[in-house]
């Protein structure tokens, strides 16, 4: 008699191994913004899966706990990921990009809108479809979580060709989105060190009647 | 009772809701891995370099088990590995409930924008909705257990 627990096993394996390759081959066949890499070029630090919001709301209250009772925000070995997360921390006013150094800065909506007059780049983290909806004129489709993510930024670097230096907005849709944020610590592993995060987004742009662009 | 339980047209029953569940809760998934990319890392319970695959495979595997589970071919398999997902869902889901921290669910694909605390109302429900499915999984796990010689 066979033992029935080993075609159990077997099949469960099988149903394992054929959901592996089902995988594998659609995502070949699959169009390139519904493509994921298998290995994730996002450099994912778990400091950064915080809501914002959270942040923003717990961090002016951290000088009053008790020191018997702290609850240090986990900082990553990185000390460029802990930057902006303590950003939040400053008072209400915006703080200028020049006098202060951070490779990674939170602008304003008003300050985007400066920099957008001002001609400065801006890359949109957001998926290509919601790009294609709408999007500030002249951004470029950079989402983070789609497969040509690298080949996007080398288009951009390629034609726009920013210095090190050069200042580079990036937006997402706003509210507790990170992708801005993923965009940005990829930027700065590459050497980028002038990166501005218009955190209120593409739908603080649409409220005030700023001018967008459809299309891919 | 323990007949009624096991009765057959049950088994059929509650095969074909949670075969129908899962096949469901797969097709958004696989016409677009990014989102579900995204969602898991939002939970913040996969290492980075699990991240991507997971997002691929997952999708696929729910739609194998769900068609086999409607289809009644391999359902001891199926109800296994549909037991161990909706297990490791509802102690992710828990987990983060346990912390406050709001996420979208993504079972059946990425969701609108939403507030806060909307999610967290969410997060209870489906906890719950995944509780009993996993009670569904049981009555199939005993009607399909081998007999004992």
């Amino acid at each position: 008699m066979r033992p029935p627990w080993h075609s159990t096993t077997l099949r469960i394996l099988t149903l394992g191994g054929t959901a592996l390759l089902a995988a594998l081959i659609a995502n070949r066949l699959a169009a390139p913004a519904r493509r994921l890499a298998w290995r994730t070029a996002l450099p994912l630090s778990p400091a950064l899966a915080k809501p914002p919001g959270e942040l923003e709301r717990r961090a002016p209250t951290l000088p009053k706990v008790p020191p018997s009772a702290p609850e240090p925000h986990p900082q990553g070995a990185r000390p460029a990921a802990a930057a902006p997360a303590t950003k939040p921390a400053a008072p209400p006013v915006p703080e200028q990009a020049p006098t202060a150094p951070a490779p990674i800065t939170e602008i304003s909506s008003q300050e985007a809108w400066q920099a957008f007059q001002a001609g400065l780049p801006f890359l949109d983290a957001r998926r290509s479809g919601e790009f294609t909806e709408g999007h500030l004129p002249g951004a470029w489709n950079t989402p983070v979580w789609e497969a040509d993510l690298d080949d996007r930024l080398l288009d951009f670097k390629a034609q726009r060709r920013p210095g090190a230096g050069d200042a580079i907005v990036i937006y997402c849709s706003g509210g507790d989105c990170q992708d801005s944020q993923l965009l940005a610590e990829k930027l700065l592993a590459q050497g980028y060190f002038h990166l501005l995060i218009y955190r209120e987004g593409y739908p603080d742009w649409v409220a005030r009647s700023r001018p967008v662009e459809r299309g891919g | 009772m323990r007949r009624w339980l096991l009765h057959p047209r049950l088994t059929l029953l509650v095969r074909l809701t949670l075969g129908v569940t899962f096949i469901l809760a797969a097709l958004p998934k696989i016409g677009d891995p990014p989102a579900l990319a995204k969602t898991i890392w939002a939970y913040q319970l996969v290492p980075a370099f699990a991240l991507n695959p997971m997002a691929l495979v997952l999708p696929w595997l729910e739609l194998l088990c769900g068609l086999a589970l409607v289809a009644g071919t391999w359902v001891r398999a199926a109800a296994l590995w549909v037991g161990a997902l909706l297990l490791a869902f509802s102690l992710a889901l828990a987990f983060n409930l346990a912390q406050q921290r709001p996420i979208d669910c993504g079972c059946f694909g990425a969701a609108g924008p939403r507030t806060d605390a909307e999610r967290l109302a969410d997060m209870r429900w489906v906890l719950l909705r995944d509780l009993g499915l996993l009670l569904l999984v049981a009555q199939v796990l005993a009607a399909t257990a081998p007999r004992k010689p």
